[in-house]
């Protein structure tokens, strides 16, 4: 540095650069959107030229390599107090190149951004572990990063990030004092940072690093681990205040859905509350501009629905799991596995869930009480009889009303929709730890009567796929229903003309929605298709195969009309065995239900025989 | 469960797009290559200036290094295509489905300056459609409006039509109405007749295509305009043009009515798509990391998606775009997508993106999956 006079002028020409790229530049016409970038990479020149070359033993290392470069010797001699102390114009300089670089990838010259990249990483390679330099090393890095992601090398990416990540790890091991900011070297010494901003800004490009990081991780489709950062991310953010609450929040809660896919419902309920706890701060938060309340409020409310939308479908997923666990190969419950479970569940309490606790948990102590407190309210293992079971479906349908308050049917039908579906499939699980037959029938009734509305006006042209999947859960529930008749019956006497009454209209609507479901399918000029496609292979054929035992099982005394519903029976039974003989491919789809077709179309004309012979007399 | 595109992605296996049966099920993809333009590209020679060469009508081979890709596509129009051609295979089946009662999206996608909005509309200079070089839409009108004269002419006085136009933009995910240049930020909703609408956009009757001209010239300089007032640029945005065909038929007593859509959507640049988030078709770039914090949401998203199956919820919303568009892209709709592509070798990158996502997009099964309960118990 020639002089003070000539440092001045460089000083203000980076300051002034940097409040260009940053400031300025937003304001620039679109037709010329990089004039403010390319003024401050003018300046930016200027500062080098002003700085003089760099000394020479800062070039004597191999110039222009990856971060593999670093394992040579010069990475070792680089330990802390090995005499690296970096050279105050090689960190000046260092600290301009890595402008250039940012200014450069900004104005989509990516090869010319990466030369100045490696130049800074030259600059200050031995020197990187030293609070002055250890800044700019990891911030070349995280940019080097993204260049290469621009340029699809996401491998040579996740080196440089990696690399990065490396370095703060052991930066702070072995130094670990707040390190200077990039842009400090230019500052005058009345305006340094404090050593509490140069933490967070430190922090916060380490941060940057890991977010980078998830997202490589993503890419490279290694998904268990870009969720961890995306976690850690997420803590860091929480722990460095430097988020936004309701993007945090949404955030917190749609990794919660990931958990959820791995069952890890100690991680999804906390993420949950987490998302519950950091958006009631902004909903206590007021907006300070009046202008734009009303579109704020609305949003807020939005958010709100969304978050209690991720807590209905971690209660679901609670409940289903336990379902799963506990249920024997016809679907009911299965008493030694309920035993056996409770047992397993005493020896272990919460054991192994406490060592991992600590690895997850987001926030510091007020944000983490109120967690905690939130977790409290429902249970992160799976319950075991109707009466946990019952406290889950609670917490769920709570949040079920909650959601509904915003998604309502009037501009939300599908979401709507979809609310309702996930509280019928509340209702469903929760009658799987029903023992009261008739209370379970109840419960079926209820799910119903929330569905069936839904479907009287909708439009299935628009509305093809949600309509499909009401007609056939409204079928499906009515069939279980019969069930739970027929089996109720059958513990009486004999059968009372209510019951057989019951039983027959239960089973003409399940028939009626079957039949509505098969009608969707047909072209817009009412033909069936001849060859089923993939996706409604299987619910087509199930809809024909309950459609055939429906009529195996309604009741009748007249004679004609029983042969009559065995000549239907037969005919959706025999519609499945010529399906799948034409499409063999379809078999396997229908394992079950085509055996059971093929019997039946056997036996049924057998069975039909006698009954004519027997009604022949009588005409 | 929504119909999610990434899922049924995944359960198509490439043996069942040769199924007779399922071909109108399954999103129609075009190539278009443009001839490059006039100039220092012709003089290099056969093979130097370009990037690319159309083998057969369904396939092309990419000169990417070191190994050359062979792309093989439901069409691939070379330089030397008409637009009559590229009109007769991609949107006449479409426009005869809508008669039929489906609905119907023609999108045009490809990087700015690859020949999207030459393919849909026409030459940009010229306002009356007569001439030769018109595009997708003008054609579409003609032929639509011929076919409702011929069923009108079979049918008697028996059944009437109504068609009615609109006339959309979506920029930075708000919505404008290209038919009435005074209003602004317009929402999307959800009717429960008549399926995602945009609340308050302008809807023109017309019973011609001369009408249907008129339409769409008036709503295209209103788009013009916009591009180049303060900070809008055209490629940025998303133009959408959707013809509501209403038929009724009486039948002594009974009345039929049927009704349908038909979308004609020209695309933002691909090349923008990255930084809008729009990413047409929810398939996401194999790509960018982003500098801002604000996409981790998508990174999670993206997590989420991979459960599949599994009952979940996920925060975001769709794009305006994809939603606006959701029973073109897995719902009861009869979809095509034409990719154009700049053959310059300089357009390389674009070019390779485009087609790799053509390539996906031909793999998406545009039908509603059932959510079927497969223990249903056989007792």
């Amino acid at each position: 540095m020639a002089t003070p006079a000539a440092w001045a002028a460089a000083c203000e020409r980076f300051r002034t650069s940097l409040s260009l790229s940053q400031v300025e530049s937003q304001k620039d016409p679109e037709n010329d959107p990089y004039k403010s970038k390319y003024r401050a990479r003018e300046l930016l020149q200027e500062v080098k030229a002003l700085l003089g070359p760099a000394a020479d033993e800062d070039e004597d290392e191999e110039a222009g390599g990856g971060p593999g470069a670093e394992e040579g010797p010069a990475a070792e001699r680089a330990g802390p107090g090995a005499g690296a102390e970096p050279s105050t114009r090689a960190v000046r300089l260092a600290a301009v190149e890595l402008q250039l670089g940012l200014n450069h990838l900004d104005t989509e010259e990516l090869a010319a951004g990466e030369e100045h990249l490696q130049n800074c990483l030259r600059l200050v390679r031995r020197s990187r572990l030293e609070p002055a330099a250890v800044s700019l090393h990891l911030q070349a890095q995280n940019n080097l990063g993204i260049l290469w992601s621009e340029r699809d090398e996401i491998e040579t990416a996740q080196t440089y990030l990696e690399s990065a990540e490396a370095l703060y790890n052991q930066y702070m091991k072995e130094i670990g004092n707040p390190p200077l900011d990039p842009n400090e070297h230019f500052l005058p010494e009345e305006e340094k940072l404090t050593e509490q901003e140069r933490s967070r800004r430190f922090e916060k490009a380490y941060t940057h690093t890991l977010y980078y990081l998830a997202q490589v991780y993503q890419h490279l489709e290694m998904i268990e681990k870009a969720a961890q950062y995306c976690h850690t991310t997420l803590k860091r953010q929480l722990e460095y205040s430097g988020y936004h609450p309701v993007e945090w929040a949404i955030n917190a809660a749609t990794l919660s859905q990931y958990y959820i896919n791995k069952q890890c419902f100690m991680e999804s309920r906390h993420c949950l509350s987490a998302a519950s706890v950091i958006f009631s701060q902004a909903e206590q938060t007021p907006s300070t501009e009046d202008t734009e309340t009303e579109q704020d409020q609305q949003d807020l409310r939005q958010r709100k629905a969304e978050i209690a939308r991720c807590w209905i479908k971690y209660c679901l997923n609670l409940l289903q799991n336990a379902q799963a666990s506990l249920e024997d190969n016809i679907g009911e419950l299965d008493l030694d596995k309920q035993a056996e479970l409770k047992a397993q569940r005493k020896r272990e309490e919460d054991e192994k869930e406490n060592g991992r606790k600590k690895v997850v948990l987001f926030g510091t102590s007020d944000v983490c009480d109120a967690i905690l407190a939130m977790e409290e309210k429902v249970a992160c293992v799976p319950p075991l009889d109707f009466r946990e079971a019952r406290e889950v479906f609670l917490v769920g349908q709570n949040y079920v009303f909650e959601a509904k308050e915003y998604f309502q049917v009037d501009g939300y039908i599908t979401d709507h929709i979809e609310i309702v579906q996930d509280h019928s499939s509340l209702f469903k699980v929760l009658a799987f730890f029903e023992e009261d037959y008739e209370r379970r029938c109840k419960m079926h009734k209820r799910r119903i009567d929330m569905l069936e509305p839904l479907t009287v006006d909708l439009n299935p042209q628009y509305y093809l796929l949600i309509n499909r999947q009401l007609q056939f859960e409204l079928a499906h529930t009515y069939y279980e229903m019969m069930d739970l008749k027929v089996a109720i019956a059958n513990r009486l006497e004999e059968l009372d003309s209510h019951t057989i009454k019951k039983i027959n209209s239960l089973a003409q609507s399940a028939i009626k929605y079957y039949e509505l479901f098969l009608d969707s399918l047909k072209d817009p000029n009412k033909v069936f298709p001849e060859q089923l496609g993939e996706d409604v292979l299987r619910p087509a054929l199930v809809a024909k195969f309950h459609i055939a035992r429906l009529y195996g099982k309604l009741i009748t005394s007249d004679g004609r009309k029983e042969l009559d519903n065995m000549q239907a029976s037969l005919e959706y039974y025999t519609f499945l065995v010529d399906y799948c003989e034409r499409y063999p491919e379809a078999v396997r789809a229908v394992d079950t239900e085509l055996e059971l077709s093929k019997e039946m179309a056997g036996l049924l004309p057998a069975k039909m025989e006698r009954l004519r012979a027997k009604l022949s007399p009588f005409t | 469960m929504a119909p999610g595109v990434k899922d049924s992605l995944r359960a198509v296996t490439p043996s069942q797009s040769n199924q007779v049966s399922n071909e109108g099920d399954v999103i129609k993809v075009f190539i278009r290559v443009r001839p490059p333009t006039e100039g220092p590209m012709l003089n290099d020679g056969e093979h130097s200036g370009l990037c690319l060469s159309v083998l057969t009508s369904n396939t092309l081979r990419l000169h990417s290094k070191p190994e050359p890709k062979i792309f093989t596509f439901d069409h691939v129009a070379d330089m030397d295509t008409t637009q009559e051609s590229i009109f007769s295979s991609v949107a006449k089946s479409i426009v005869e489905s809508c008669m039929n009662g489906y609905n119907g999206t023609i999108f045009a996608y490809g990087q700015t300056g690859s020949g999207k909005t030459f393919t849909m509309m026409g030459p940009s200079e010229s306002d009356n459609f007569t001439h030769n070089l018109r595009g997708v839409i003008p054609r579409s009108f003609e032929y639509l409006f011929f076919l409702i004269d011929r069923e009108k002419e079979k049918a008697g006085s028996g059944k009437t039509f109504l068609c009615k136009c609109s006339f959309i933009e979506i920029y930075n995910e708000q919505i404008f109405d290209l038919l009435d240049s005074a209003s602004s930020g317009l929402l999307l909703r959800e009717h429960i007749k008549k399926g995602v609408c945009v609340v308050g956009a302008v809807e023109q009757v017309v019973t011609s295509a001369a009408e249907a001209y008129q339409v769409l010239s008036g709503g295209w300089r209103n788009r013009r305009v916009a591009a180049t007032s303060m900070n809008r640029e055209s490629s940025r945005s998303h133009a959408v043009f959707t013809i509501t065909i209403e038929s009724m038929e009486k039948n002594n007593d009974v009345v039929n009515i049927r009704s349908s859509q038909l979308n004609l959507v020209d695309l933002a640049g691909s090349e923008r798509q990255k930084d809008t988030h729009t990413e047409g078709l929810r398939l996401k770039e194999a790509g960018n990391i982003n500098r801002s914090l604000s996409c981790l949401g998508q990174v999670i998203t993206a997590l989420v998606d991979v459960g599949n199956g599994k009952q979940r919820h996920v925060c975001y919303r769709d794009s305006k775009l994809t939603f606006l568009l959701r029973d073109s892209l897995g719902g009861n709709a009869k979809t095509a997508i034409i990719a154009n592509v700049h053959p310059g070798s300089k357009c390389f990158g674009e070019t390779l993106s485009t087609l790799n996502f053509a390539q996906r997009a031909k793999l998406i099964k545009n039908k509603a999956v059932v959510n079927e309960d497969t223990q249903g118990n056989v007792s």
